[in-house]
């Protein structure tokens, strides 16, 4: 009987009216250690291997498939406790990494947009799941309520550690709610997503700051262990004459006013100086305040804006203008109102340790242009001052500090980042802490390999255009400045873009003891990913290094599949005449020890 | 054994076929390779409105004959897109998966259509004139269409909407200012050009904005804010145009709009030069970069690339401003010409 390739297991099983349970309808499943089953997993399948939280992408994307949308909410909570915030504004890593993006591929699945719709599409009685263990008794402090601060306070909460969070602002959320605008973060959503953390019996107490109303050493005496992750809330300076004028604002500054709820005067026309997010949301705030010539200034050029296409896009959209290849020399004005800014030419230059291009300002180049504001976001760094010059050493492996029972996590310690790698880190400072309030290691990474007897997806997918998301009209966008510019995916977007996945958790293998070298895989393979090969080489890190190929059959050990160049199209799986084709579900779990 | 370069050019316009036949007149034994996306040989590309419209016929619109190609040795690859370049191995990938390996690479890929971002969403339902390929699509529709939405307003759109007009279709041209290619329009010079559309039979809207456009079977409905509602048998757009360079990026060079290049049309990557309107050349009596485009532009920098690859320093500059008749306007500039009297070496 020919297999069927088109149907999951799930669809196959219930098709058939006379189906009686047996032996052979039970999966095999096993859990590996093997490093190279690591290694697999973190070659195989890119998405998950960037995103720094190791979020199950391929997983999720695959229940959307089967519109099971609460199990895709949970797989993704699994990994970050915020999967609407995430699927609203995160950094993409994963799609960078998505094999589909590849020459010749296509475009990247729409990982972020996905993860927004199991949020959205969801039932609105969806349960959340939590394996809670039993309390220890232990109490933490956690300095900070953004992403990092939250992650760990759940983790801990988890863990059974009682978690309290201090937080400096009236709303928690940290750069969520003060530095992300509204139209990009609507704060029901996030509230919601913060409030299943404080749910796990995790207290909050806002308006208290660290250094006024209390001390890092009064927390030391009060709690079992403290958490810090105040974030990065110190601006950058231009460090240029008329910086200290009344229409000169900080980025991060300017966004927290808005996002309290105030209207900083800008003017018509506003300088923003700066290449990150902080830039494009404070242009796009503008705006919203009413200016009319809106531009982005950066040193370098515009592959080197550390934002990604749908930022850049929607930009231009709301009309405005990157200008490039400049820098700012001095503000002009008068009154302290600012008149104009003067910038100067850079062009990029190479220096060789570390190898990087940088820009250097060309002499005598300057220019002025006029202006009514302007803004700079040139990021953040931490401000240590605030905390204790004890603090130390902070390890970014284990999150410790040099003071016993004081842990650090997100931004404080990585400098700026984005919103996924503070959630991952506070998640890993949260076992750091239980290492040390228990003395235990309680969990660990696994690979879970399950049998799979279809490929989950015909050729035909592959050629499936990647489907847009949505946007308001800027109509829409200036009638409130805070109703949210993409609309999300509905049901059938998000089961049309669900298809276009490769499902790289998904091997495939050949078995060589029955394969007959009949080339027929080869033959209907679209991608150069099936090879007759003589050795195939083991990485450090566990992983298949470059399969070294031979055209002489007398070398051949074996036709190989290169998991790495595969698209998981299922074409060599149909045309095997010897069924010597298998495919496994390689999943990252974690597991408990002590069970 | 005898060292022979082997010149890789991306791009079969005026940059491209300067750059090989400078480096064919003085350097007989190196190996020559132009790759094009196209299909079709070296063809002047300001004649495509005029080509559209029935009033050249192909033999016409192109340069030079085959002949020249073998002639000259210089190896012509056409309809081949290349995906991307490895700079350290010195390798073009081509998109059917074959490498070719080069000494020295020349960039001249130029330009395509500049789709406003407001309006990527409705990219499948405009048109543009910026290749032969895209012409040879719809040549005969415009042939047989009645009526048509114009929007944006370039040059090359100006020119096309003459056309149009003397083929006696309806035409509704929709001018955006801010967004007239490549400087903006003043409402002086907005009016004296609308008065003279107008008077050619061509319906101008202005202060307005596509809000919708819905393809309904073989027509498309375009809505504008203002409430203008009009069904149209084509929608073409004339926004500019960007510098296709995409399979670049991400290979080390340093790309801005187009790629950065210096006086000498040098790229920041050794043995890579890039010229013709894909290329951002470094100014110094400006200090900054700027992107020459149109014909002659073009020619010179192959020229000036070509003798620098060569050895012999050379510096770009501009070729001379001339004046032109755009609707009853007077504009300048280095590159807008009817390249009647052009010749190809």
């Amino acid at each position: 009987m020919k297999k069927n390739v088109l149907y999951s297991k799930e669809e196959k099983f219930f098709q058939d009216k006379n189906r009686i349970y047996s032996a052979h309808l039970i999966k095999q499943i096993a859990y590996s250690t093997d490093s190279r089953d690591f290694g697999q997993v973190a070659k195989s399948v890119p998405c998950q291997e960037a995103c720094p939280a190791k979020t199950n992408i391929p997983g999720y994307i695959r229940c959307i498939n089967e519109k099971r949308y609460g199990r895709a909410y949970e797989l993704n909570r699994g990994a970050n406790i915020l999967p609407g915030v995430l699927g609203r504004i995160c950094s993409r890593p994963c799609e960078l990494a998505c094999r589909h993006g590849e020459p010749d591929n296509g475009q990247s699945v729409g990982i972020c947009h996905l993860k927004r719709a199991c949020a959205d599409l969801k039932s609105p009685m969806h349960r959340i799941i939590e394996g809670l263990y039993a309390p220890t008794g232990k109490i933490v402090a956690v300095v900070g309520s953004g992403p990092a601060g939250l992650a760990a306070a759940h983790d801990l909460a988890i863990l059974g550690h009682k978690a309290v969070i201090f937080e400096t602002m009236e709303m928690p959320g940290g750069m969520l709610m003060y530095g992300i605008p509204e139209f990009r973060l609507p704060r029901d959503l996030l509230m919601l997503e913060i409030n299943n953390v404080l749910r796990l019996g995790v207290d909050l107490k806002t308006s208290q700051t660290i250094g006024k109303d209390f001390s890092l050493q009064s927390l030391q005496k009060k709690y079992d262990a403290v958490v810090v992750a105040t974030g990065c809330m110190k601006p950058r300076r231009l460090g240029v004459e008329g910086e200290d004028f009344e229409n000169v604002f900080h980025g991060l500054d300017f966004m927290k006013e808005i996002n309290a709820g105030k209207i900083p005067h800008v003017g018509k026309k506003v300088v923003v100086i700066g290449a990150g997010f902080t830039a494009v949301d404070c242009a796009r705030s503008a705006i919203r305040l009413g200016a009319t010539d809106v531009k982005i200034n950066i040193r370098k050029t515009i592959e080197y804006m550390r934002i990604d296409e749908t930022e850049k896009h929607e930009a231009m959209v709301e009309g405005i203008v990157t200008h490039t290849l400049v820098q700012p020399s001095r503000i002009l004005g008068s009154d302290k109102k600012v008149s104009g800014i003067e910038f100067v030419r850079t062009r990029l230059e190479s220096i060789d340790k570390p190898p990087f291009r940088i820009s250097v300002p060309i002499e005598g180049s300057e220019f002025i242009i006029p202006c009514d504001s302007v803004i700079a976001a040139l990021g953040q760094t931490p401000d240590v001052a605030d905390l204790s010059s004890d603090l130390g050493k902070m390890e970014k492996e284990n999150y410790s500090t040099d003071l016993d029972g004081v842990f650090a996590a997100g931004d404080f310690v990585t400098g700026a980042s984005d919103v996924i790698c503070a959630i991952a880190g506070g998640r890993r400072c949260a076992q750091g802490v239980d290492e040390y309030l228990t003395g235990l290691s309680r969990k660990k990474k696994v690979v879970r390999l399950e049998s799979h007897s279809s490929t989950d997806r015909p050729r035909s997918y592959d050629f499936i255009k990647k489907v847009s998301m949505n946007t308001i009209d800027m109509e829409g966008r200036l009638q409130a400045a805070i109703n949210e510019v993409e609309t999300g995916y509905g049901a059938d977007h998000a089961h049309e873009e669900s298809k276009r996945c490769y499902l790289c958790n998904l091997k495939y293998e050949i078995d060589p003891l029955t394969c007959i070298y009949c080339s027929a895989c080869i033959d209907v393979a679209p991608k150069d990913c099936i090879k007759m090969v003589e050795v195939i080489p083991i990485n450090d890190d566990g992983s298949y290094g470059e399969y070294q190929e031979s055209s002489k059959w007398n070398r051949v050990v074996s036709i190989a599949i290169d998991n790495h160049a595969c698209i998981r199209c299922g074409q060599c799986y149909a045309a095997c005449p010897m069924d010597c084709i298998s495919v496994t579900k390689t999943e990252l779990v974690e597991i408990d020890l002590e069970e | 054994m005898p060292h022979y370069d082997h010149y890789v050019i991306i791009g079969n316009g005026p940059a491209g076929n300067h750059t090989a036949a400078i480096l064919r007149e003085n350097d007989g034994d190196a190996k020559i390779t132009i790759i094009s996306d196209e299909n079709i040989f070296f063809y002047y590309k300001p004649k495509l409105t005029e080509y559209i419209a029935g009033g050249l016929t192909k033999a016409e619109l192109m340069v030079p004959g085959l002949s020249f190609y073998r002639e000259k040795k210089i190896r012509l690859r056409l309809g081949q897109k290349v995906d991307k370049i490895d700079p350290e191995r010195k390798i073009v990938f081509l998109n059917h998966m074959e490498k070719i390996y080069y000494t020295k690479l020349v960039i001249a890929s130029g330009s395509g259509a500049r789709v406003l971002p407001s309006m990527r969403s409705y990219a499948d339902c405009l048109k543009h004139i910026t290749t032969y390929n895209q012409v040879m699509e719809y040549k005969e529709q415009i042939q047989t269409a009645g009526e048509f939405f114009i929007f944006g307003g370039d040059l090359v759109g100006f020119k096309f909407i003459k056309m149009l007009c003397k083929m006696h279709k309806q035409v509704t041209l929709l001018i955006y200012p801010n967004a007239f290619w490549p400087f903006n329009l003043t409402e002086k010079m907005q009016e004296i050009i609308v008065k003279n559309l107008s008077r050619q039979g061509a319906d101008v809207l202005v202060n307005d904005d596509i809000s919708q456009i819905i393809k309904k079977e073989d027509t498309y409905i375009v809505k504008t804010v203002k409430g203008v509602e009009q069904q149209v048998d084509l929608v073409f757009s004339f926004n500019g145009l960007i510098p296709s360079v995409e399979f670049a990026k991400g290979c080390g060079l340093d790309i801005d709009h187009g790629i950065l290049v210096n006086e000498t049309m040098q790229t920041n990557v050794p043995d890579i030069y890039a010229c013709g309107s894909c290329a951002q050349i470094y100014n110094p009596k400006i200090n900054s970069y700027t992107t020459s485009i149109g014909w002659a532009n073009a020619v010179v920098q192959g020229k000036v690339t070509a003798m620098n690859l060569l050895g012999t320093h050379r510096v770009i500059e501009s070729v001379d401003y001339k004046y032109f008749d755009l609707e009853g306007v007077e504009i300048k500039t280095t590159w807008w010409e009817d390249i009647e009297e052009s010749s190809f070496i």
